[in-house]
């Protein structure tokens, strides 16, 4: 929680005849980046922070994109959620610190992000701890 | 230098997990402005380089550059890029005081190829007597220093190019740190300048990480900004560009044109020729930035800003725009135009050729 979250701030949508024409954009990107992702398996990711967004473009954003069916979450460094849209395959990925501030935002395109996915070489030491545990309970 | 462990090792050793890192290595891809998919070379290159040394010298300077990183909003990743360097000097920050504190940064200037971070100007008339540490001059310390460096980072419009005590009249002789290389008073290494007023803190820790990472400097301007997070006006990156286009702009900080958050060009915006990244990566946790708050951009990442003119009074311009896209912008307060973007040699023949230009001039 910053502290700013306790100043009550009421924000009215300026009255915009127009947006800034980057959530178009992102769609179409995501468009091409599932093409891609269906006929060569390439994975591809949007840093929604490096985009100039108008206030409530990203919200707009999130509500045309819709929930999905899978919802995770990752304690690692802080708390980060990884949200699969309505779009199947389009994730929404949020990076969180410590204390809760966003540190990054992605929109992900993937069949399953990597953040989620076991490490190799994790699993290689969770054998080892295994293998280690089982010893334990056949000296005991 | 090989017995530093590597940045993953250090992070290891602190308990950071693989998914904690690859988390970390998208979150600095994302800091340091690079395409998202950066992050596993990220990971990569973390694996081998080992922590360097950095030696942090204020000068001429308020702190605010300082306050700026230590209270910056995302602690996780830039306390963890703190980790990844051993920070030897920065006497605002350490515990040791007096003949230890310099004593610390001997020790550390012992081992050529440490990193010298600066901010604050550097006096240098009357000998630079008007700043001094334990008694050596700013001059002396930083010709001392930077003698051995890999490379110097200026943070800060005061270290990259004078900044506010270089302002006119300039009572101490203030220069940057590239200025001083440019008149051969100190050794020539490499430097990267990271201007701002105070320069956003991810932008100051994006930098140091690119320098960690890829263990080289990053591709820079013609004033020695990294493109990355200086390559595009702040007009340029605006979220009220629509309204430039459109010719809708606020005539006084009140009107219906300011409330319906047009934009400021005319209120004296010096977004089109300043070179920064808040316009996307935002101040106070990502809250806002001046623009966004309504009030127009004052230009503080280019140099000379302080005498460029009036915040209020709306920018001039050449009155032949192709020199003017071309960046040839200058400042100047005679003919009250805006910050330069072109280098300095450049800079008084320009001035010639400037005259105040209208609005419609710009949009030629």
């Amino acid at each position: 929680m910053s502290g700013l979250d306790n100043i009550p701030v009421n924000v009215e949508a300026p009255a915009m005849p127009f947006g800034s024409g980057n959530t178009g954009a992102i769609l179409a990107e995501l468009e091409t980046s599932l093409q891609t992702l269906l006929t060569s398996g390439k994975e591809h990711s949007i840093d929604l922070r490096s985009l100039p967004l108008l206030p409530g473009e990203l919200d707009y954003l999130r509500e045309r994109l819709g929930k999905g069916e899978v919802q995770v979450d990752v304690n690692a460094l802080g708390h980060s959620t990884v949200i699969e849209t309505a779009i199947r395959g389009v994730w929404w990925v949020t990076h969180r610190n410590a204390i809760d501030n966003v540190m990054a935002e992605f929109l992900e395109v993937s069949f399953c992000p990597d953040i989620i996915r076991a490490q190799r070489d994790d699993v290689r030491e969770s054998l080892e701890t295994l293998a280690a545990l089982l010893a334990g309970d056949n000296h005991s | 230098m090989n017995r530093r462990p590597t940045i993953a090792e250090q992070l290891a050793r602190q308990g950071i997990s693989r998914r904690a890192f690859l988390k970390f290595c998208a979150a600095t891809a994302s800091l340091m402005a690079l395409p998202p998919g950066m992050a596993p070379a990220i990971a990569e290159a973390l694996g081998k380089i080992r922590r360097p040394s950095v030696i942090w010298l204020s000068f001429q300077e308020c702190t605010g550059c300082t306050e700026s990183l230590t209270r910056s909003h995302s602690p996780t990743v830039e306390s963890l890029i703190f980790d990844m360097i051993s920070l030897d000097y920065h006497h605002t920050l350490q515990a040791a005081s007096g003949e230890a504190a310099e004593h610390a940064r001997e020790e550390a200037m012992k081992e050529p190829g440490y990193l010298v971070l600066v901010d604050g100007s550097i006096p240098i008339k009357d000998g630079g007597i008007y700043s001094t540490i334990a008694g050596i001059s700013n001059l002396q310390m930083l010709k001392d220093t930077v003698e051995n460096a890999a490379a110097v980072v200026s943070i800060g419009t005061c270290a990259a190019f004078g900044g506010i005590p270089m302002a006119n009249p300039n009572p101490t002789g203030a220069a940057g740190v590239q200025a001083l290389m440019d008149q051969g008073l100190i050794a020539r290494k490499p430097v990267i300048n990271v201007p701002g007023c105070p320069p956003i803190p991810a932008v100051i820790t994006g930098v140091l990480a690119h320098y960690l990472t890829f263990g080289a400097i990053p591709p820079l301007d013609a004033l020695g900004r990294p493109l990355n997070f200086y390559g595009d006006s702040i007009h340029d990156r605006c979220y009220r560009r629509p309204f430039y286009d459109q010719g809708k702009f606020a005539k006084t900080f009140d009107d219906e044109g300011a409330r319906k958050g047009w934009c400021l060009f005319e209120l004296g915006c010096k977004g089109p020729t300043t070179h920064n990244a808040c316009a996307t990566t935002k101040w106070n946790d990502g809250t806002s930035f001046p623009i966004e708050s309504g009030h127009g951009c004052i230009g503080c990442s280019e140099p000379n800003f302080w005498d460029a003119g009036s915040f209020y009074k709306a920018l001039s311009a050449p009155a032949d725009p192709l020199s003017f896209a071309a960046g040839a912008a200058v400042a100047g307060a005679a003919v009250g135009v805006g910050m330069s973007f072109m280098n300095r040699a450049k800079k008084s023949s320009a001035k010639a050729a400037h005259e105040t230009a209208t609005l419609k001039d710009l949009e030629k």
